[in-house]
């Protein structure tokens, strides 16, 4: 057994126990501190994933074993897994630093809440490398219910907890789908391995049998992303969730969901597009329209955010259902300025919030007074989610509608762009709050040094890969590849 | 001396008010004086850069000069790729005057000046790009990049529009409609280059090649019906065409003076520099059939703007709606798609662009001084402010055609191009010149002459060399051109040539695509 595959996974899965240990013995005084601790075991992670750069592209072996693991190894650390490994470990350190300023979190059990997010990161790793349909349930899993506790996890705010509520059981519906799709599937292969079956559906024909298991597997991975039809649970988690854990939904949680639908459905089911093409176009469109028209009348920064990330899936699906390898490469560039964009505004946020103690879209009204740097990180994130140039967001929608442009489907291509200026308005709606109107009050937000250094970098990555797009485009056709 | 070798001179052009967006980033908010000198040195530099790129162009050579070629995502084919042909380094120089004088008149913005600054820079480097960029990509890239930093700079820095002391429109309202009309133009033709990228099946978005390509073997002519009205109504939105223009009057109503300036003066002219660059030039057989139906468009701004215009009461709402009546004639002239005609129309950019600006610029110097620009409340301004009258009726002049300007060229040329083949548009284009000396003398009997309001406070001239300069520009600007036209129009004649060729030879391969098309050679 070749262990230094899973060797980031095996030493989370340890830190996660250590992490366990720490909170019981340090005293309950010092608990806030323990971001900091989080964040010195992501970064002992993140050298660990370092080391692990020789043995990119081999794949964990097991000892043979019968029954469901027939064949081909359940376990990949190809460059697209490596590759997005570091983008969750990216995502999962500035999530920790996010709950820094969060207060009710930090009133509460701060360390049972980074057991979490670390549990969550796992099922992401897990996720990132997943080359079979069991191991991918289990992944989901893993990041699933830590969300669910986490959303739920400041016991005193009502809304939380109806918003832990309505997403466990939403999250349950989709996941019994999802294994009952795997069930069917493997019933119509007789495996559970992506290895065998793309072998075994790559005519391009699949049964009737796992076309329905296909179906369903989608219904559990769209949930993920939210997309619609199963979109209903993020407006009100969004709302109700600390930030930190929004941040990590957001984005975490839906670049988790493309992974898995990448492989899927490009490492996989590749060949039998007909099957999910169409319907992902479709499905697409109604995202988009749903997520940027609902999105208009909100009066919560965190609600419209959840409206937003509905439309941008729609995105995100659209670059999928090309079927296309620049289709995919279009995607993960996406999901990159996403990254950026979307937790440069969850920092604003949470420093508002903390200010002003209330995530209404009032709060923000004459931001730009109070402070100047939250109001231009404000704008510059919600213009980069727009898709203005020079900011990152252009050049991923750009991507986006070439590759559905190459793929003929012109229809599609309409409603995205149609979307982008949907989409312009109510974020510039936000814009129009933070530049236009007077403040309520003229107190001036403080933002202390580490939050400045982490806004100055997401800003900065924000205009260097909307400016110099060229590198980054070049690093995922290397990584990108089925 | 090989333009070749000098290329950095375009990239400063282009690059200097970038950098100085930048720099003002880190620069502290306090240091007022600083932030202007930046932005002032900045756009120097730009306007040196321009003048220079116009004066030692090389006529003999034509074609694209000052080149300068960086490749920048290789596998989509997408290149930074500058460089400026007589259309080119005209419109530059244009927008080089109109924003060296920006940012000298925005020296009466007090308020949040760092920021006005960095927005106004965005947006000048925008503009900037896209009359340098040969690539597909860089120009929408730069074309969005200028639209945005409309709405901050509206939205704070504008007034609303006012009429009886009632507000007609708020400033939020202009701001967020010019916005969203403007990106919804955007997208559309963002559709229509995707798709033109995609079925040249070229795999780049470089314009000299995609121009070459199509010249040899021109694009399918069902693919070219149904991208070119993509392209010429998503770029016709910000021209402003008929009937997608009603943003842009109260937009630059409710503008800063040195928005407007900018807005009227250069901005109007991306639309009608990327119908004739990406959708007339690599199009000829769309072109050919869609261009009357553009020529009818146009003639709805030139009469309906003027109408309008001549009901307004706000000085600049009646200018608004006469920049869109003016660009109707631009429209008209490329839809003509003779020689004559697009000189003309690349003329008239220029000209009305210089006009318009300066005309915004006084008005925004009345405004200050009066705290109103509601024309029943102006009048006998002319005592108090001799030197903005004199210039104002030197812009009224030159609005109204009266020769010795170069709009007086330029419309000319614009309606003898038409006059072969859109004869009844030709004739009310030639109506729609009286209806302009109708507004514009109106405009200026009513603020500049006639009794003066005694309950307006005390008027102050610009009297200082430092706050005539702008206004000494772009008047000095405006006659020269006006007096000496011809080294301008034979400049713009080298390039509009090129272009008139490509689509003969098209008219020749496929004769009978566009019946209303005529050889005009």
């Amino acid at each position: 057994m070749n262990w230094h595959v899973i060797a980031v996974e095996a030493a989370l899965s340890l830190l996660v126990v250590g992490l366990l240990v720490g909170d019981l013995l340090l005293p309950s005084g010092r608990k806030p501190r323990l971001w900091l601790i989080a964040l010195a075991g992501l970064a002992a992670l993140a050298a660990v994933l370092w080391c692990q750069r020789p043995w990119v592209g081999e794949v964990f072996t097991s000892a043979p074993q019968a029954g469901l693991m027939t064949g081909g190894a359940m376990f990949v650390l190809d460059p697209f897994a490596y590759y997005f490994k570091w983008l969750f470990l990216l995502t999962t350190g500035l999530v920790v630093l996010l709950t820094r300023n969060d207060a009710k979190l930090l009133s509460t059990q701060v360390g049972e809440f980074y057991l979490l997010l670390y549990i969550a990161l796992l099922g992401m790793l897990v996720l990132a490398s997943v080359n079979d349909l069991l191991l991918l349930f289990i992944g989901l899993e893993l990041l699933t219910f830590s969300a669910y506790v986490m959303t739920a996890y400041v016991k005193t705010d009502p809304k939380a907890v109806e918003a832990g509520m309505k997403y466990l059981i939403l999250g349950s519906v989709s996941s019994g789908c999802l294994i009952y799709g795997v069930g069917l599937l493997y019933g119509a292969a007789g495996s559970t391995n992506f290895d065998v079956l793309r072998a075994l559906f790559s005519t391009g024909v699949i049964p009737p049998l796992a076309t329905v298991g296909l179906w369903l597997v989608l219904v559990g991975l769209g949930f993920k992303i939210a997309a619609v039809p199963f979109h209903l649970w993020a407006p009100d988690v969004y709302e109700g969730a600390p930030t930190p854990v929004v941040a990590l939904l957001s984005v975490g949680s839906k670049m988790a969901g493309m992974v898995a639908l990448l492989r899927v459905l490009y490492g996989v089911f590749w060949a039998a597009e007909s099957v999910w093409g169409s319907m992902l176009a479709v499905m697409s469109a109604a995202t988009l329209l749903y997520g940027n028209l609902a999105a208009i009348p909100q009066t919560n920064i965190k609600r419209l955010l959840g409206y937003s990330s509905i439309g941008h899936a729609g995105y995100l699906l659209m670059g999928l259902s090309t079927a296309t390898l620049f289709g995919a490469q279009a995607v993960s560039f996406y999901l990159l300025a996403y990254l950026f964009s979307n937790l440069a505004i969850f920092f604003v946020i949470t420093l508002v919030s903390k200010a002003g103690g209330s995530d209404a879209l009032d709060e923000y009204n004459g931001l730009s007074r109070r402070s100047p740097l939250l109001a231009a990180a404000m704008f510059i994130g919600l213009s980069s989610l727009a898709g203005v140039p020079p900011l990152a967001g252009f050049a991923g929608k750009w991507f986006v509608l070439l590759a559905t442009v190459q793929d003929q489907r012109l229809w599609l291509v309409a409603v995205g762009a149609v979307n982008v200026a949907i989409s312009l308005y109510y974020y510039f709606m936000v814009v129009r709050r933070v530049y236009l109107l007077a403040p309520p009050t003229a107190t001036p937000i403080r933002v202390d040094g580490l939050n400045r250094l982490i806004l100055f970098f997401l800003l900065g990555g924000i205009l260097v890969i909307g400016t110099v797009q060229g590198p980054f485009l070049a690093l995922l056709s290397r990584v990108v590849t089925f | 001396m090989p333009p070749l070798s000098s290329s950095w001179i375009l990239a400063l052009v282009l690059l200097a008010p970038a950098a100085a967006a930048l720099l003002l980033c880190v620069v502290p908010a306090a240091q007022a004086v600083w932030v202007r000198r930046i932005a002032v040195l900045a756009t120097g530099a730009s306007l040196a850069g321009a003048l220079t790129i116009f004066f030692h162009y090389n006529r003999a050579l034509a074609g694209y000069q000052y080149e300068m070629l960086v490749p920048w995502i290789s596998s989509l084919g997408i290149s930074f790729h500058l460089g400026v042909d007589g259309i080119g380094t005209t419109l530059v120089l244009l927008h080089a005057l109109c924003a060296f004088c920006g940012v000298l008149i925005s020296y009466a913005i007090t308020d949040r000046v760092k920021e006005y600054y960095i927005f106004y820079l965005v947006l000048i480097t925008g503009v900037f790009g896209v009359f340098t960029s040969l690539d597909v990509f860089f120009i929408y890239f730069f074309y969005e990049m200028a639209v945005i930093p409309m709405y901050p700079l509206i939205g704070i820095w504008g007034s609303d529009v006012k009429e009886h002391g009632m507000v007609r429109f708020s400033k939020e309202y202009a701001a967020m409609k010019l916005t969203i009309y403007l990106t919804a133009g955007a997208v559309l033709a963002l559709v229509g280059l995707l798709w033109l990228y995609a079925s040249s099946g070229l795999q780049t978005s470089d314009l000299v090649a995609l121009e070459h390509h199509f010249s040899l073997t021109p694009l399918a002519p069902h693919l070219q019906r149904m991208i070119f009205p993509l392209l010429v109504i998503g770029f016709g939105v910000i021209a402003p065409m008929w009937p997608f223009h009603s943003w842009s009057p109260i937009g630059h109503a409710a503008a800063p003076s040195a928005v407007s300036m900018l807005h009227a003066g250069v901005l109007m002219k991306l639309g009608s520099y990327a119908i004739l660059r990406l959708a007339v030039s690599l199009m000829p057989d769309g072109a050919r059939l869609w261009l009357p139906w553009l020529a009818g468009l146009c003639v709805m701004n030139i009469i309906y703007g003027g109408l309008v215009a001549m009901a307004q009461k706000d000085l600049k709402l009646i200018i608004g709606y006469s920049s869109s009546s003016h660009m109707g004639y631009v429209l008209l002239g490329i839809a003509v798609l003779t020689p004559v005609g697009l000189n003309g129309a690349v003329l008239l950019m220029f000209a009305h662009g210089l006009m318009t600006a300066l005309a915004f610029a006084l008005v925004g110097h009345v405004y200050d001084q009066t705290h109103t620009r509601y024309l029943p409340e102006l009048g006998g301004l002319a005592k108090s402010l001799p030197f903005i009258a004199t210039c104002g009726v030197i812009a009224a002049m030159a609005s109204s055609g009266l020769p010795g300007f170069a709009n007086f060229v330029a419309e000319l040329l614009v309606i003898v191009g038409a006059w072969d083949q859109y004869r009844l548009q030709a004739v009310l284009a030639v109506l729609g010149v009286v209806i302009t000396s109708v507004y514009m003398l109106r405009l200026v009997r009513g603020t500049f002459f006639g009794q003066a309001n005694e309950s307006l406070p005390h008027a102050r001239d610009a009297t200082t060399p430092f706050a005539r300069l702008p206004y000494l520009i772009l008047t000095g600007a405006l006659l020269a051109v006006g007096c000496w036209p011809k080294p301008l129009i034979s400049l713009i004649d080298l390039s509009t040539r090129p272009i008139i060729a490509r689509i003969a030879r098209a008219q020749a391969a496929a004769p009978g695509v566009g019946s209303t098309w005529r050889e005009s050679y």
